[in-house]
């Protein structure tokens, strides 16, 4: 059972990487790639996706898929035109295609059935012609499914009914093909054995001489008498995914002999002939069951080799190991403790005062650019292009576009940008919600468009970068812009600034970050779903990043974020508070001072707060509100870390001094001991001790319902 | 995972120092032994909890031994040791003052703790018994952990 579930999840596995691939040649094709590999390539997906749905009785699945790819195999043949309407239409089916496969796995919605039901009426249309589509597709299906593949490689047989005696003699010779795509012939058999009784004989006189037995090919063949009134399309539904792999024949038993299975080589010298006639193609040419044997007496291993090599060459499959997350994150682990071991010792060996030029301290060097690649190559394991996520794109907006009535193309860039799993998993859903609101805030209809002199249709751009150690992700839109005015009106209206708040441009603009800010005037399916961009903004604050905005009136937007390409490191402000060494998060700040004594005031008994760019802000003394002293900074010392948090709060964070910015490798606190309050995690410094994390946000809430004094000391 | 004190075969246990008095915990559960490096506090923990040091790359939280069982302690030094134990799938490290030795013990030998003791050995004391004229307590170590648990918020 175990087994089967592991197999379960490999197929969808790969029906992901399938679809990935059907939308990227279908973009292709959209943008007028016209050769017969492309269209190709789009009917092996499909096909694959069909084969391996099938093996799991994903009847739904199925169903669609082999109306997708019996349109594909007319587009393929060159019987229908691969026009534009026709992308189009493919596009959307292979969008529903997915939906099918999700609702398969079981974590997607149900296939909308109308959406999914419109499409194959849309399909058979394109394939059968205006009128030509039967009217009632779910019967159509049952009866067609498993049929009319077979019907197109042996016409002969298409008509024949259930055999005449009740009985069928089925030959089978499978080529070597069959069993290296994982195929069985005892499953096969079972399979038969399913319909009625079977009895099966085997026909072992094709065996060469041992000594020029070829073991990847197959010399067996079965001839199997079934006792079943079955229709002919149910025997050969045994082995629809195996055609093309195999000679078969089927007839009703006790008719004429047959004629079919090409007399099995009666010596070692056909089969180089046999290995030509099997690697005949990828995809069966429409041919006569019996393939005629080739009478050509290639015996020579040059022959041979000569028909291995006139295989139409498989698309080249990058050579890759699908391995356990946790392996790698064990690796990452070990490594990280290298690196800190190795700084540790470099230390060490810097303060035992030995010569720059021993030995010792050449070796060390060494020692530290090795292990520094060898982090890099680490990290790069968990590393993936943005690709994955920038994939699912082209379907929003496709779909953005259809509901508002605009517009819309959409470009990206910068796919193969790299940067950590966990980073790329969490990017999705911001980036799906900027552009949804690209499409329906920032981008105008296509009537208003042209009035304000652009093409109708607008671009919507989506671009990743690396810059400084970290990875950019911009969203721009060529539309309206923001509208500063509005904007500033609802800030105002729902009481998030004061009237006669003088802002700059740049901070309206920021406003639609605040909590409770929506600008749509009419809260549309699209992005008015009660998430605004504060949740944006904070989802990308929790992963370590920052967003911005930039916006031209007329001109468009663009939204900036920029985010760590990992979690397992961060790039902290290290900082003395009281005797301890501290790492403030360096998304958090915003600015450093040192203010001067008369710089703090006071409210109240022993609140301070600080001038900062016209405002106050509340200074939390760091080593007081941890504990570690009773008494805060004294005025005139110490150097104020300007903070923001979460909520775009602002607090001044007093310490003693700071040390300077580094990258340090977070330690969970966790892992052996559990969360302490206002700490975030532990890293490991250079001199080997442990250096905690500050939980901005929780530091500064403390600091808001601080106890009384006495309290603060570490408790008993 | 340090019961089976019913068992009668012998079993080895660590037995180290704290102050004047001597206790042990079954070695299995010792990882390493090491010398005192100094932590980083904690803030808002309790004043048994030193801190945290670096094992190798882990954060690895110091619990003194001493403080916790209600005894006098002083400030470390670095001829004081941190055993390090495997407690309820938790790597903690236990600042005692010096290990003493190993020990083979025959569980028979083990008596209740008596009532004198205050009641914080009580609670971690499972029992004590007597070697070469020595008292030694059987510390269970796991009890060390429940209430680092029950404050976590």
């Amino acid at each position: 059972m175990d087994t089967m579930e592991e197999i379960r999840a490999t197929f969808f596995q790969e029906c992901e990487e399938l679809l990935a691939e059907l939308e990227a040649k279908l973009l292709l094709l959209e943008a007028g790639a016209d050769d017969g590999e492309t269209i190709n390539a789009v009917f092996r997906a499909v096909h694959s996706v069909k084969g391996g749905a099938g093996a799991f009785g994903l009847d739904a699945l199925v169903r669609f898929a082999h109306v997708l790819e019996t349109l594909l195999d007319e587009l393929r043949a060159g019987r229908k035109p691969c026009d534009e309407p026709t992308v189009r239409t493919l596009l959307r089916a292979a969008d529903v295609l997915a939906d099918h496969v999700a609702a398969a796995r079981g974590d997607g919605p149900e296939v909308d059935e109308g959406r999914s039901a419109a499409l194959v009426a849309e399909l058979e249309t394109l394939t059968h012609g205006e009128g030509g589509a039967p009217a009632d597709l779910a019967e159509a299906e049952e009866d067609d499914f498993g049929f009319q593949p077979v019907a197109l490689e042996i016409p002969s047989l298409e008509d024949a009914p259930a055999a005449a005696g009740g009985a069928w003699r089925i030959v089978l010779r499978p080529h070597g093909r069959m069993y290296a795509n994982a195929n069985e012939t005892a499953l096969l058999l079972r399979e038969l054995g399913r319909l009625g009784p079977i009895s099966v004989e085997l026909d072992d006189s094709g065996l060469p001489p041992l000594d020029a037995l070829d073991p990847a090919e197959n010399h067996l063949t079965w001839i199997i008498r079934l006792e079943a009134p079955v229709a002919e399309a149910a025997v050969r539904e045994v082995f629809d995914f195996v055609e093309g792999d195999c000679d078969l024949s089927v007839e009703p038993a006790d008719g004429p002999a047959a004629p079919l299975p090409p007399p099995p080589p009666t010596d070692d010298l056909d089969i180089a002939a046999l290995l030509a006639a099997a690697q005949a193609g990828p995809e069966p040419a429409p041919e006569p069951a019996p393939a005629p044997a080739p009478a050509a007496p290639a015996t020579d291993a040059a022959a041979t080799q000569a028909a291995l090599t006139a295989t139409p060459p498989a698309a080249a499959a990058p050579a890759t190991i699908r391995v356990d997350l946790e392996r790698v994150d064990r690796l990452i682990n070990v490594v990280g403790e290298l690196v800190i071991q190795q700084a540790m010792l470099a230390q060490r060996v810097t303060e035992s005062g030995l010569a720059r030029s021993s030995g010792i301290s050449v070796g060390l060097e060494d020692l530290e650019l090795l292990t520094r690649e060898i982090q890099d190559s680490v990290m790069a394991i968990r590393a993936q292009p943005v690709k994955s996520v920038f994939q699912r794109m082209p379907r929003l907006v496709r779909e953005v576009a259809e509901q508002t009535g605009k517009r819309v193309r959409l470009v990206t860039d910068g796919e193969a940008t790299e940067v950590d799993k966990t980073v790329v998993e969490r990017l999705a859903e911001p980036i799906t919600h900027m552009l949804r609101n690209a499409i329906d805030h920032g981008l105008e209809t296509p009537e208003a468009r042209i009035a304000a002199g652009k093409s109708p249709e607008g671009v919507v751009r989506l671009a990743a970068l690396h810059r400084s150690g970290r990875i950019v992700i911009e969203i721009s839109d060529d539309g309206c812009g923001i509208n500063r005015e509005r904007v500033r009106g609802i800030a105002v209206a729902k009481g998030l600034i004061a009237e006669d708040a003088a802002l700059t441009e740049d901070e309206i603009d920021n406003l639609i970050f605040l909590p409770g800010f929506s600008t749509a005037e009419t809260v549309s399916d699209i992005s008015g779903r009660g998430v605004g961009m504060d949740v944006v903004r904070r989802s990308i604050q929790s992963l370590g990043g920052r967003i911005s905005i930039s916006s031209t009136p007329g001109r468009g937007s663009t939204f900036t974020l920029s985010l760590p390409l990992t979690l397992a490191v961060l790039d902290g402000m290290v900082v003395g508070a009281a005797e301890q060494t501290l790492v403030a998060p360096l998304s958090t700040i915003v600015e450093s001072l040192t203010p001067k004594a008369g710089d703090l005031h006071y409210v109240g008994g022993r609140d301070a707060v600080i001038r900062f760019r016209e405002a106050f802000v509340p200074v939390v003394d760091v080593a007081q509100t941890m504990g570690f002293r009773d008494t805060p900074v004294p005025a005139g010392q110490g150097v104020a870390v300007v903070v923001e948090t979460e909520s775009g709060a602002r607090a001044a964070l007093m310490v003693d001094a700071i040390h300077g910015q580094r990258q340090v490798v977070i330690k969970s606190l966790e892992s052996n001991f559990r969360q302490v309050e206002g700490v975030a995690a532990a890293t490991i410094l250079g001199d080997g001790r442990v250096a905690l994390i500050l939980d901005v946000d929780a530091l500064v809430a403390n600091a808001r319902r601080r106890p009384a004094p006495a309290e603060l000391k570490l408790a008993s | 995972m340090t019961e089976a004190l019913t068992n009668a075969a012998a079993r080895e246990l660590i037995a180290f120092r704290i102050g004047e008095q001597e206790f042990c915990v079954d070695i299995m559960s010792v990882r390493e032994i090491r010398g005192w490096t100094p932590a980083t506090p904690l803030p808002r923990t309790p004043s048994y909890l030193k801190g945290v040091i670096n094992l190798r790359g882990a954060v690895l939280p110091i619990v003194d031994l001493g403080a916790r069982f209600g005894l006098r302690t002083a400030e470390p030094t670095a001829r004081h040791v941190i055993m390090v134990a495997h407690i309820a799938g938790r790597l903690v490290g236990l600042l005692v003052d010096a290990v003493s030795d190993i020990i083979q013990l025959d569980e028979g030998a083990v008596q209740p703790t008596p009532d004198v003791a205050s009641e914080e050995v009580r609670a971690f004391v499972k029992g004590i018994f007597a070697v070469d004229g020595r008292l030694i307590s059987l510390i269970d170590p796991s009890l060390i952990l429940p209430a680092m648990e029950a404050e976590a918020a």
